[in-house]
């Protein structure tokens, strides 16, 4: 690798921190970002404390491609990271980035497989033409009420044949996304009247009536396939499987565990490790099809039943990827995916096959959030005067929030997602790592107070609820 | 003493006026009147009658000596003032002393919704053999009123031409000639309802299809406001009137490239008006109008009594030969007509009836389109061989006939078959389901299953179209540079990359929807089927026809920068397999303005729609009006092409005009905005006259989006504003919904 290169950071907080020890590690230079708000965050300490102030620049918003290109330019970087959020997944930006006259490398996947996997549709035809399973309804925009209609009624009876006892047809907008545009249906009857409300609906909002019909499945759990390959796409590996199944109302993430199952100490009503072998080679062969270059995230839904069914493709960096990593070596080493991430991007060969990948124990990532999940998981906003925890050599925990003192507080940004640290923990077995994780969580010490002087909220308690229930169904 | 001032008082007025048309010119021979006249005055103190008769009659004399010698050096801007003077003629003085009973009907005096737009019925009595006759005519026209402030010095108010279309409507019903007089600086450039440009446009329309006759007087006929009356079957001219498409003062600042209001010099001022063409003589020769009223010795004024029974012989001699032409059997119209050129003959003892029959006024409106379609044929520099004219002549022959054959004929007949067939067999099948319902019970036949469940989790046949992006890309997408949106201080809205705004977002701001100007190319290249365009009259060249100075470089510099012949491209495309004709006016060749290239190029892109029953769509990419280089030559263009396109329209096509950017002046005063089908990009701007213009002819400063296509659409001139990346989808959608009943795919 050409040790001449310099990583710009488009992103904040402990992704960032994460990077920036990524590139220490490599020997790469970089030069970091910060808004006005994020002054006080751990990025900025940590980038300074390491490059200096010529290490750090100032920008009015993390979404200003022209603000981030003209600080890489300045600096004289030439790579860019994106972290996750932000630009990570905005293929526009990654084309800029590699064709604009000053050319940089985007540190994930090229920008055509940024765009081909981020199109739902495009992904769902491209994993069907490979056999890969994928929610039952259609794989195009659907266009005329009859054809609708006709794929509405055959999804009723298929369901109906597996013995789903309420069986429920998903109408969305085919050019919509984020939950926007969508609504299900319980009754054949009423499907006419909710077909057309979304395609009016998507009409006016996209320019565009195609809509999809999809099964909606209901009891499911969420699962993951941690895929890295280099630039060449052609010899694609994994890091084994995820469980992201715990999440808050909103459909976020706040518990993960590795691997996906644990059919050694918990029984399940199909064959786990055969389910997990399965999404894991399809995930595999759609990678190698499409020529993945980075790393990335295959998205399962799995059913009680044990039938998995592909979602999309996250083309970027997870919060998630370390809890993958504590569970993996290579060659018997310790593995960092942000560091290979940005090694096999600068266009190292990997250097490794899926043989040196071994696996040992099972990982959990908590999330540790100021919020109250009692209460619709509604962020809480105020000074941390207190964030420690014991250290342990099964547990890592990453943040951006500085020590903070009584004296010294950390304001918690408003402008940001509030996720504090990530702490991961590892165990060679589910018991043990239900034990450190309890014990963890047990020690930790979060405190602080909001401007009328209640005392910090966090979900700790839900955390450790959540623990006794890890990979069980 | 007393007894002579009336005359001195007149001859007073006659010198005021002399210094008023020649300012800074001839002014020995104004100080000598002037001395010779103060001297006259003095003698007639102390002389006596007789004297002070040949002293007065000599004096008469000189000055009549003396307007004979100006009149003689009479310039074309000299002209322009005489129109311009209050002792001008006016049209109240016409009504009184040409028409031998009048009635106001479009209000009276200042009590009317534009009193600068005068309309009433008038009375011309002739006798024949002892028996009167009183022939009612409508009489229209622009009122300056001599100078009477609220007249707003003839320039009608968009209602005013409302008013005027609508009166055109009851003289057609009542079935009487119209008389309209030209007496206009211009149109008024305000975009109120129902908008300058388009009732003009709408005048214009409605004019090349009345069925009575039209006869007009042109005394100041200034661009779009004197066409908004002026389609007519005659059309006479005062000989010191003017007929053009810009004031002088309007061209010389536009050639001087002044801005802001800044006064172009007298001698400038002097010189376009000379390079316009505008006079009387030089608008014969065009062949736009058909006659010249001679007027007195240096323009017609109300004691000109002998002239207005000059006007009088010579609308009536235009009324009888109009309808005469139109009536009648053809030898016999031959002969009346010959009879009639007979300049002796007084019209007012000879009575022609003005009534027409159903079958004459369709020859009428006929001969008018003819005529109209016909003007500035000459002008155009058309490259084609004769071999190629041959051709094209042939082919648009066996078109009309292979047409008459198809449809008139053909597809008429066989619909009536394809009825027959299809009855005949839902008869055959209803028999033959009885015969076999015992055999199929027999067997248990059942119907299939209605879903298949393979379909829902396999991949399904998808032939998706347009994903590799847009096939014709702006070359401003190959800067590297972040281009702003104007709106982003009030909507948020980001930056963006150029590749990525002029090529993906086909120049439309992502977060907000604001549309960038964007070349003419992308929707000839975007919109239809790829490899369908076929370009014709690509021989057609825009030229100079005034040999206005300088303009031949312009011209020649705007055809190297474009790489076109003029700034209309006609073609025939496919859109989703339906054939259409299309024109483009393209706003980069010297603004998009029309001249007689264009114009020729319109009509002819019209005519070849109307022979193939092909839909007709035109992309005004942008215009700025006519090309006043050209001078008439330009302005004949909006009543030609709108009478190209009424015909077209009437033969049951469909006539639909696309805006983009900035669509100004005559074109959308008469063709584009006389269609039916009006829609508009988002980054429309329409109207008649440009804020600066407005600016400079009534001293209003107009809101910044006083021209934004949604006025336009709330006031009701345009149908529809679209999204630029749907303009294919949604022109697809009117193929299907609009238009007439005659196009071929129907």
């Amino acid at each position: 690798m050409n040790k001449q290169h310099k990583v710009l950071i488009a992103n904040r907080g402990e992704i960032a921190v994460r990077i920036i020890q990524a590139c220490v590690k490599l020997g790469l230079d970089f030069v970091c970002v910060h808004t006005a708000e994020d002054a006080c965050s751990g990025h900025v300490a940590l980038a300074r404390e390491i490059g200096g102030e010529k290490s750090l620049y100032r920008i009015s918003s993390y979404h200003d491609a022209n603000e981030l290109l003209s600080v890489a330019d300045e600096s004289g970087a030439t790579a860019v990271h994106p972290g996750y959020g932000f630009f990570a997944e905005d293929f526009r930006f990654a084309r800029r980035v590699t064709e604009r006259e000053r050319p940089l490398v985007f540190l994930g996947p090229s920008w055509r497989v940024i765009r081909d996997l981020g199109d739902k549709i495009n992904t769902k035809r491209l994993a069907r033409s490979l056999g890969v399973p994928t929610v039952p309804g259609s794989d195009r925009p659907i266009y005329d009420e009859l054809e609708a209609e006709k794929i509405a009624r055959s999804l009723f009876d298929f369901q109906m044949q597996q013995g789903i006892a309420r069986p429920l047809v998903l109408v969305k907008a085919s050019a919509g996304g984020g939950g926007m545009g969508i609504e299900e249906v319980y009754d054949i009857d009423m499907f006419r009247q909710v077909y057309r409300r979304i395609r009016n609906y998507a009409m006016r909002q996209f320019k565009d009536e195609g809509v999809l019909i999809e099964q909606r499945i209901k009891d499911f759990n969420h699962l993951e396939v941690q895929v890295l390959s280099d630039r060449t796409g052609r010899h694609p590996v994994h890091f084994g499987t995820r469980n992201c199944s715990i999440q808050s109302t909103g459909r976020q993430k706040r518990l993960e565990v590795a691997p996906g199952f644990d059919p050694s100490s918990i029984k399940y009503d199909f064959d786990a490790a055969a389910l997990l072998d399965e999404i894991v080679m399809h995930s595999l062969n759609m990678a190698r099809k499409v020529g993945y270059d980075s790393v990335g995230t295959w998205e399962w839904i799995v059913t009680r039943d044990g039938q998995p069914f592909l979602m999309e493709v996250n083309t970027r960096i997870q919060v998630e990827n370390g809890v993958s990593a504590a569970i993996s070596r290579v060659k018997g080493k310790e593995v960092d995916l942000i560091a290979e991430q940005i090694r096999t991007g600068l266009g190292d060969p990997l250097g490794y096959t899926q043989d040196d990948i071994t696996f040992n124990g099972v990982g959990v990532e908590y999330r540790i959030i100021a919020e109250d999940p009692d209460n619709g998981f509604s962020p809480w906003v105020g000074d941390i005067t207190r964030f420690s925890w014991d250290e342990h050599e099964w547990c890592r925990v990453h943040t951006h929030v500085p020590p903070a003192t009584p004296e010294h507080p950390y304001t918690i940004p408003t402008e940001f997602d509030p996720n504090l640290a990530l702490a991961i923990i590892w165990g060679k077995d589910l018991a043990e790592v239900t034990a450190h994780g309890l014990a963890f969580l047990d020690t930790l010490r979060l405190e602080g107070h909001d401007g009328k002087g209640e005392p910090l909220k966090s979900n700790v308690e839900f955390l450790k609820k959540k623990t006794e229930r890890m990979l069980r169904f | 003493m007393m007894e002579w001032e009336k005359q001195l008082h007149q001859l007073a007025d006659r010198l005021c006026y002399l210094k008023d048309i020649f300012p800074g010119k001839h002014e020995e021979d104004i100080a000598l009147l002037e001395t010779r006249l103060n001297d006259t005055r003095r003698k007639l103190e102390t002389c006596s009658a007789e004297e002070a008769q040949a002293e007065m009659t000599s004096l008469e004399d000189l000055f009549f000596f003396m307007e004979c010698k100006l009149e003689d050096k009479l310039t074309p801007m000299d002209k322009v003032r005489i129109v311009r003077h209050p002792h001008r003629i006016c049209l109240r003085d016409i009504l009184e002393n040409v028409y031998d009973n009048y009635t106001e009907i479009g209000g009276q005096g200042e009590h009317t919704n534009d009193p600068a737009m005068v309309i009433a019925r008038a009375y011309i009595t002739r006798k024949r053999h002892g028996k009167v006759y009183h022939q009612p005519v409508l009489v229209m026209g622009h009122e300056k009123g001599h100078g009477e402030e609220f007249r707003n010095g003839g320039s009608a108010k968009p209602w005013g031409n409302a008013k005027a279309k609508h009166y055109m409507g009851v003289a057609e019903t009542e079935g009487i000639p119209i008389h309209a007089y030209v007496f206009t600086p211009g149109g008024y450039p305000l975009e109120d309802y129902p908008g300058a440009a388009q009732q003009i446009a709408r005048n214009i329309y409605e004019m090349a299809g009345l069925t009575v006759p039209l006869i007009a007087v042109f005394s100041e006929g200034g661009s779009g406001g004197a066409e908004a009356i002026s389609l007519a079957d005659k059309r006479l001219m005062f000989s010191h009137g003017y007929y053009s498409v810009i004031s002088p003062e309007g061209a010389a600042a536009i050639e001087g490239h002044l801005r802001g209001g800044a006064r172009a010099s007298a001698d400038l001022v002097e010189r376009c008006a000379r390079d316009l063409h505008l006079t009387a003589e030089d608008n014969l020769k065009f062949g736009y109008i058909d006659k010249i009223i001679q007027e007195p010795v240096l323009g017609a004024r109300p004691y000109h009594y002998e002239f207005f029974r000059t006007i009088r012989q010579e609308v009536i001699r235009a009324t009888d030969e109009v309808v005469l032409s139109a009536r009648g059997l053809a030898p016999l119209r031959a002969a009346t007509l010959r009879r009639f050129r007979d300049r002796e003959l007084n019209l007012d003892e000879f009575s022609v009836r003005w009534d027409l029959s159903r079958k004459a006024r369709q020859r009428l409106v006929e001969m008018r389109q003819n005529k109209f379609i016909k003007a500035s044929h000459r002008e155009c520099q058309n490259r084609r061989s004769i071999m190629g004219r041959l051709g094209d002549a042939w082919s648009e022959q066996w078109w009309e006939i292979y047409n008459r054959l198809i449809y008139d004929f053909y597809h008429r007949n066989r619909r009536t078959f394809s009825n027959l067939l299809e009855e005949i067999g839902s008869e055959w099948e209803m028999l033959k389901l009885r015969a076999m319902k015992p055999w199929n019970r027999l067997h248990g036949k059942t119907e299939e299953p209605a879903g298949n469940t393979e379909e829902l989790t396999t991949l399904s046949e998808w032939e998706e179209d347009n994903h590799s992006g847009w096939a014709w890309v702006s070359p401003k997408a190959r800067e590297d540079r972040a281009v702003s949106c104007p709106y982003s201080a009030q909507r948020g809205c980001m930056d963006m990359w150029a590749p990525d705004l002029y090529n993906e977002f086909a120049g439309v701001c992502s977060s907000c929807g604001h549309h960038f100007p964007m070349e003419y190319q992308w929707i000839m290249n975007n919109c239809f089927d790829a490899n369908s365009l076929y370009e014709f009259n690509t021989e057609v060249e825009a030229g100079n026809p005034l040999h206005f100075p300088g303009f031949d470089e312009k011209i020649a510099e705007a055809k190297r920068k474009t790489g076109l012949k003029s700034g209309c491209i006609t073609f025939e495309a496919r859109l989703d397999g339906v054939q259409v004709v299309v024109a483009i006016l393209v706003g980069s060749f010297r603004g998009g303005s029309v001249g007689v290239a264009e114009g020729s190029k319109f009509v002819a892109a019209a005519d070849r729609a109307r022979r193939k029953r092909y839909p007709f769509i035109v992309y005004c990419h942008g215009t700025a009006g006519i090309r006043i280089q050209e001078g008439t030559h330009g302005v004949i263009q909006m009543p030609r092409c709108t009478v190209a396109v009424r015909r077209y329209i009437e033969s049951g096509g469909l006539y639909l005009v696309l805006y983009d950017t900035k669509s100004y002046g005559g074109p959308v005063a008469s063709f584009l905005g006389c269609a039916f089908y009006q829609f508009a990009i988002r980054s429309s701007d329409i109207g008649f006259a440009g804020p600066g213009v407005i600016k400079n002819t009534t001293g209003i400063d107009i809101p910044p989006d006083h021209h934004n296509c949604y006025k336009a659409l709330s006031r009701g001139h345009i149908q529809g504003v679209w999204d630029r990346r749907d303009v294919r989808a949604n022109l697809r959608q009117a193929l299907e919904t609009m238009g007439g009943r005659n196009l071929y795919y129907r």
